[in-house]
């Protein structure tokens, strides 16, 4: 018998689901619970190498306020029924607005849109989840506050709440974003509504300025969780620095990754160069300025000789190193000395400031993001081969020269056998590097399919045995990753969540959580 | 004086009923919604145009795409364009833009 359904929540009848469907109407309205075919398309399409209707949703519903979203919760909890909490919905390479698991219901908070509260002289921000970058941008202009916002790649598309609550990165100073964020609202399984830090507090006016609240500070279980939804969320801003110097420094050699990282990481820790520093090889760059096809046709890697082509054609380095220097023209001035000195030494290194590259495309792009304007050039990773497939490789490294070389070698090593390529970058923490490989194939394509889940789920098990953990992960492989940090850290989780979720009603899967 | 005194009630009458309906804090079912599309031409510069006028996407402006053409494609996305949500554009704000796109015949 055909069902009015797409798909159904994982245990629940089609007669339960027709109860609760009602009752979310009655809370919403009817143009607000999506069902059809039609309308759940958009929340369906993943970049990810599975069928996509293993992440099918069985719904889509559209809150707008707190009280909508207890109300929802309580519906949720008399039928069973599983929810995947979305804010912008732009997870794209990671899941994009599709639930984790086929038939759950999204809640799509996208238009709760309201900017609650910037302020200039404390510099942060308190937004509900469907705040995109762009419309906090805009508000910032216009009001003239003299802020800078630290955003990942989407930008302009994609929102701070969902953005740190899956711990995502940026590349100005603020760039790492979980670190700059401060108290967020969190509607609990059970209804209850919870202020983190010092938000619990009555009449309190330091939520958005002191983090640790009093006892346990819990905002972190609320980020790659699913725990509670986040319904307000508060983080800090970046005044506007009097000069921004953007640069970028190449090189020639894969092996000078080494010299690389053993250069920058003092300049890192030290707070010489202040933001997210990104060092992306040739062929994250090359999408920006090149075709695949121009290159090479038919299947296997790109072959080395082909990338050294591109680099010469379009001036790349086989690494390329984006940073900036932020201030007073004073502080600059000094710092650009220490920096040049320290990457003039070997000889190997080429750099270049605004002067030599403002009308490079892959430089003014990476400046756009290390000074918080709005661009999506990034997103011509995906024209590289077409076809609409991507997975982000996320292993977290040590900033290490030895250990960055390892791993590229590794990556390489493996997206060679399957016919694809290192399409790769490492962000610079502190101490640490988030080494990001998109690993791109043609959806359309089923042999690229098949390869791609496989080299994907190869990159993970070679990684981990070596002690190689990754850092965020799509909902097709999250179990895989909750795996790989052993069983006492998942009993930990689990105990959590059924402490606080006892009917696993919140996005069951998430981070391998049920 | 007496002009200025008035316009400066009004002005302080419409900035506190401005703060009353931006108060986070009051309640939720009282408050409008934050942000809404002006115009077609808005969310082809917000968003389509950080895309498909740099090369990521293909010129889509000056085409005379079908209307029908593009609002599929917008819902649906299709292979590396992603797809866009009735929550992010309205169906009445995609209908705007769906106007502008196909009737543009000429801007840079
Ligand atoms: C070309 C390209 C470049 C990219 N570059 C970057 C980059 O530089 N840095 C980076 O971090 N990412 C990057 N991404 C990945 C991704 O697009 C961004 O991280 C994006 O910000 C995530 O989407 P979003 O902000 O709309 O969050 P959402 O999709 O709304 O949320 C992400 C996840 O967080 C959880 N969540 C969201 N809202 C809530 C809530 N209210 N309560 C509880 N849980 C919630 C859910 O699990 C959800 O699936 C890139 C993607 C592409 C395609
Ligand atoms: C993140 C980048 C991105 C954004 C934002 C984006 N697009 Fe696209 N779009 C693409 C890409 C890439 C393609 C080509 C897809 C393919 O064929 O693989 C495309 C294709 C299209 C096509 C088909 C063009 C043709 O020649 O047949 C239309 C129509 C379209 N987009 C409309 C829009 C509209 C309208 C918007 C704004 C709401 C938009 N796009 C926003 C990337 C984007």
């Amino acid at each position: 018998m055909a069902s009015k359904y797409v798909a159904l929540p994982k245990g629940v009848s089609e007669k339960d689901f027709d109860g609760a469907i009602s009752k979310y109407r009655e809370i919403l309205g009817d143009s607000s619970v999506l069902i059809s075919a039609e309308q759940l398309a958009s929340y369906t399409k993943t970049m990810m190498p599975v069928s996509d209707t293993e992440h099918a949703p069985s719904a889509a519903l559209l809150a707008t306020t707190v009280e909508q979203i207890q109300k929802i919760v309580a519906v949720c909890n008399q039928y069973k029924i599983p929810i995947w909490t979305i804010s912008t919905g732009k997870n794209l390479g990671y899941g994009s607005a599709a639930p984790g698991e086929r038939g759950q219901v999204v809640l799509d908070l996208k238009r709760m849109n309201r900017i609650l509260e910037v302020d200039k002289d404390l510099a942060f921000a308190l937004v509900e989840p469907g705040v995109t970058y762009q419309q906090l941008y805009d508000y910032i202009k216009e009001h003239k506050l003299g802020l800078w916002l630290s955003m990942p790649a989407p930008s302009a598309i994609a929102g701070p709440t969902g953005n740190t609550l899956d711990r995502g990165v940026g590349y100005t100073p603020y760039g790492e974003h979980f670190l700059f964020a401060c108290g967020m609202e969190v509607v609990l399984a059970n209804g209850e509504v919870l202020r983190t830090g010092m938000g619990s507090m009555p009449n309190s006016n330091t939520w958005q300025v002191f983090k640790w609240g009093y006892g346990p500070y819990l905002d972190g279980i609320f980020t790659q969780s699913n725990y509670g939804i986040v319904t307000k969320f508060g983080f800090w801003l970046m005044p506007e620095p009097p000069a921004f110097k953007p640069f970028v420094i190449q090189y020639e050699h894969e092996e000078d990754i080494v010299e690389i990282v053993e250069t920058i990481r003092p300049l890192r820790i030290n707070g010489v160069i202040p933001n997210a520093v990104v060092i992306a090889h040739a062929l994250y760059e090359a999408p920006v300025k090149a075709k695949r096809s121009d290159y090479v046709s038919g299947p296997g890697s790109i072959p080395d000789e082909a990338v050294y082509r591109i680099m010469k054609d379009h001036k790349l380095g086989i690494w390329n190193v984006y940073a900036a220097l932020y201030g007073t023209q004073e502080q600059i001035d000094v710092n650009w000395k220490i920096v040049t000195q320290a990457f003039s030494q070997s000889g190997k290194a080429k750099i270049l400031t605004e002067k030599e590259a403002a009308d490079d495309p892959a430089f003014a792009y990476r400046a756009k993001l290390m000074c918080g304007e709005m661009t999506l050039t990034e997103f011509s990773l995906y024209n590289w081969r077409g076809g609409g497939g991507s997975m982000w490789f996320a292993p977290v490294s040590q900033a290490r020269g030895s250990e960055t070389l390892k791993q590229m070698a590794l990556t390489k090593q493996i997206l060679t056998k399957y016919g694809l390529d290192y399409s790769g970058e490492f962000i610079v923490g502190m101490r640490d590097m988030h080494h990001i490989v998109d690993v791109l194939y043609d959806k359309t394509d089923p042999e690229q399919v098949k390869a791609a889940y496989q080299c994907f789920d190869e990159l993970l098990t070679e990684f981990s045995a070596r002690g190689y953990g990754t850092y965020r992960v799509n909902t097709a492989f999250m179990d895989k990753v909750a795996e790989t940090y052993g069983p006492v850290q998942r009993s930990v989780h689990k105990t959590l969540k059924k402490a606080l979720d006892p009917n696993g009603i919140l996005a069951p899967g998430k981070s391998g959580i049920r | 004086m007496k002009k200025s005194g008035q316009v400066a009630s009004v002005f302080f009458f419409i900035l506190t009923t401005m703060l009353m309906s931006n108060a986070w804090s009051a309640q939720e079912g009282t408050l409008s919604t934050g942000q809404v599309w002006k115009d077609g031409a808005e969310i082809y510069t917000k968003v389509c145009a950080y895309c498909h006028e740099t090369n990521v996407g293909p010129q889509i402006l000056n085409r005379q795409l079908p209307a029908v053409y593009v609002r599929a494609i917008v819902r649906n996305g299709n292979r590396a364009m992603p797809p866009f949500r009735a929550s992010e554009i309205d169906d009445e704000s995609l209908e705007k833009l769906t106007n502008f796109i196909s009737h543009k015949t000429s801007q840079h």
